[in-house]
């Protein structure tokens, strides 16, 4: 088991945590952040603000497959952003489709080219790897391309790519390394599969492609890769989204079924083998069912890897300073105040346990510690509430309790649950599905029918989401939600 | 071999003079054109140019500079000119390194840091 570091109360200590003692000599930096992405770039320019002298390391250690990317972490290279360009690309195809029917009439057959596509979406995160690097040259802040790790307890070593080594101290440190995704353990894993690390940069077209997983990372992947009309399988062990609500989760299996993506429940693979090299090549897949003997094999060209993502916590250092991780997961536990059990080392973003692994979490995170460190703020993160969407072929978008978790913690008695389906008015010219779009509310009866969980299936969910989500904040009940006259037409009005 | 200097005007003489150096890094500034006194009408890139010079030696070996006039200023103020509209211009002075990303724009440009950073990193 793991204990958070306590803070005693303590005005010397205060003082110093407010910035206000001076900086020991000693020191090379005020703070050294050990990351670049959402959460440590966020914190690092947030200390910036206040004048502190600051480092960034980042580091990206290439895959299996050699793919590597420039500065600002997972979201920005290979994570939110390259997903929902893709995912765009995706739904541009069915709107062509769509426009026929609006009477848009072109006669040549539309195909996909996936390296114009790539080469696009690389192309605009150049420009925001260039970005961040303007912007911490014009703020002061120091980046190395060197891969940190603790090497005493205010001294990291840092390694650039070359091998050569640099020493530095800082008084204080965030750790913001984030996670990778995870093999599966299996012959071949390695050699011949990807993950989503290397799909948005792949120098060619994916082909017929096998996603393992089950995840929102396998279901959104799988998605826009059947959207740009490649046939797509999706292997799953057991559930879809784990930990989203399951109702939800099923209607989004469902539509991606009808809409051509395979699916294999209930099967692990056990081995890749290369059946034909090349770009893309051919592989074999073989899997064992999770609920008896059946065996299954199938042929490929590719074999995305979406199982799951582990932290960038175990070659770091961490055992050196004493700062503890959960030995199983590797994350990390904070305080409430992002403080680990090491007094002056803090962490935010993916690697934090318990918390939610997304940008804007730990972009408010790095913010408001850094603020708290440096400005004498008192704000801590608001983990509570927090919308998220899943950017599958229909969109889903959430905020609050799944139902279970509801009925879990409340009982079901005590919550109503309204719900509806709806048909978007730009599907119905063209004859699309009237009855998958899905909105659903929970609340909370015994507290004024507060609204206290949020879904909604259909075009647009992140854009729907967002302001429900500052409405829940504000504590929004049922009663509240319906005398607010809806805007028509469109979806958010149901 | 250090670096080479070249000059130009006009978006089909950048043009031809980029791809005749295709294969050595390029960097290329864009400046408003200048008068008979030597003075361009554009105020930032009067400002930036000096700036950028005094960063030159850094380039690295085999680079080349060119230092393009873009034309007149009504020429520039057209939306749909072939700077803005072929290499995405959105401002004079532009500097960049040609066929990436990486680009200062305006006020970017008057910072000797930022510069040589453009020059000098990946």
């Amino acid at each position: 088991s793991v204990q958070a570091h306590q803070e005693e109360d303590n005005p010397q200590k205060t003082m110093e945590v407010n910035g206000l003692t001076p900086v020991p000599e000693s020191y090379d930096y005020d703070l050294i952040v050990i990351g670049g992405g959402s959460g440590g770039l966020a914190a690092a320019k947030e200390a910036a603000k206040y004048g502190k002298k600051v480092m960034v390391l980042d580091f990206v250690t290439p895959t299996p497959q050699g793919s590597s990317w420039g500065l600002g972490g997972t979201c920005v290279n290979v994570g939110c952003i390259p997903k929902k360009l893709m995912h765009q690309a995706a739904l541009l195809g069915q709107a062509l489709q769509d426009s026929r029917k609006f009477g848009w009439q072109f006669t040549e057959e539309v195909k996909h080219n996936w390296m114009t596509m790539t080469e696009s979406v690389q192309n605009y995160i150049g420009s925001l790897n260039w970005g961040y690097r303007v912007s911490l040259r014009d703020t002061k802040v120091t980046y190395e391309n060197a891969y940190g790790e603790f090497v005493g307890p205010h001294t990291i070593k840092a390694t650039n790519k070359k091998g050569v080594e640099k020493l530095y101290t800082a008084e204080r440190f965030i750790i913001a390394t984030g996670e990778r995704p995870r093999y599966l353990g299996i012959p071949g894993d390695k050699e011949y599969c990807i993950s989503s690390d290397d799909l948005f940069s792949l120098p060619y077209c994916p082909g017929k492609t096998l996603v393992v997983g089950a995840s929102y990372v396998a279901l959104e992947c799988a998605g826009f890769l059947a959207g740009l009309g490649l046939d797509v399988t999706v292997m799953v062990r057991s559930i879809l989204l784990r930990g989203f609500d399951q109702d939800m989760a099923n209607k989004i299996g469902e539509y991606m079924k009808e809409h051509g993506v395979n699916f294999i429940r209930e099967f692990v693979p056990i081995k890749v083998e290369q059946v034909e090299e090349g770009t893309p090549g051919l592989l074999k897949v073989t899997a064992k069912s999770t609920t008896g003997d059946q065996m299954i094999e199938g042929e490929y060209n590719t074999v995305l890897l979406a199982i799951g993502r582990d932290p960038c916590t175990r070659k770091i250092g961490l055992d050196k300073v004493g700062v503890n991780i959960n030995e199983k997961t590797g994350k990390i536990p904070v305080n409430d105040e992002e403080q680990t059990n090491v007094p002056h080392i803090y962490a935010v973003g993916d690697i934090l346990q318990g918390k939610l692994e997304l940008t804007p979490v730990a972009i408010q995170a790095g913010r408001l510690l850094v603020r708290r460190l440096y400005a004498g703020a008192t704000a801590k993160c608001d983990y509570v509430n927090v919308p998220t969407t899943v950017f599958t072929p229909l969109e889903y978008g959430a905020c609050g309790y799944s139902e279970e978790t509801a009925v879990e913690k409340f009982g079901e008695e005590n919550i109503e649950v309204y719900h509806n389906h709806f048909w978007p008015l730009e599907w119905t010219v063209p004859s699309r599905d009237n009855n998958k779009c899905y909105a659903k509310i929970i609340c909370n009866i015994q507290d004024n029918e507060r609204v206290i969980g949020f879904h909604v299936l259909g075009p647009n969910a992140g854009e729907v989401t967002q302001g429900f989500a500052a409405a829940i904040k504000c504590g929004l009940t049922k009663e509240q939600l319906d005398s607010t006259v809806g805007i028509h037409p469109v979806c958010a009005e149901v | 071999m250090g670096w080479e200097e070249t000059q130009v005007r006009g978006y089909p003489e950048f043009v031809r003079t980029a791809q005749s150096y295709h294969g050595r890094p390029i960097f290329a500034l864009f400046c408003g054109d200048k008068d008979a006194e030597g003075k361009s009408w554009c105020p930032d890139c009067v400002t930036a140019e000096p700036v950028v010079r005094k960063e030159l030696h850094n380039l690295p070996d085999e680079s080349v500079f060119i230092y393009c006039l873009v034309g007149d200023r009504a020429y520039w103020k057209d939306p749909n000119n072939e700077f803005r509209r072929n290499l995405k211009l959105t401002g004079v002075p532009t500097l960049l390194k040609y066929g990436t990303p990486q680009k200062l724009v305006e006020e970017e440009c008057f910072k000797a840091e930022l510069v040589r950073m453009l020059f000098t990193e990946d």
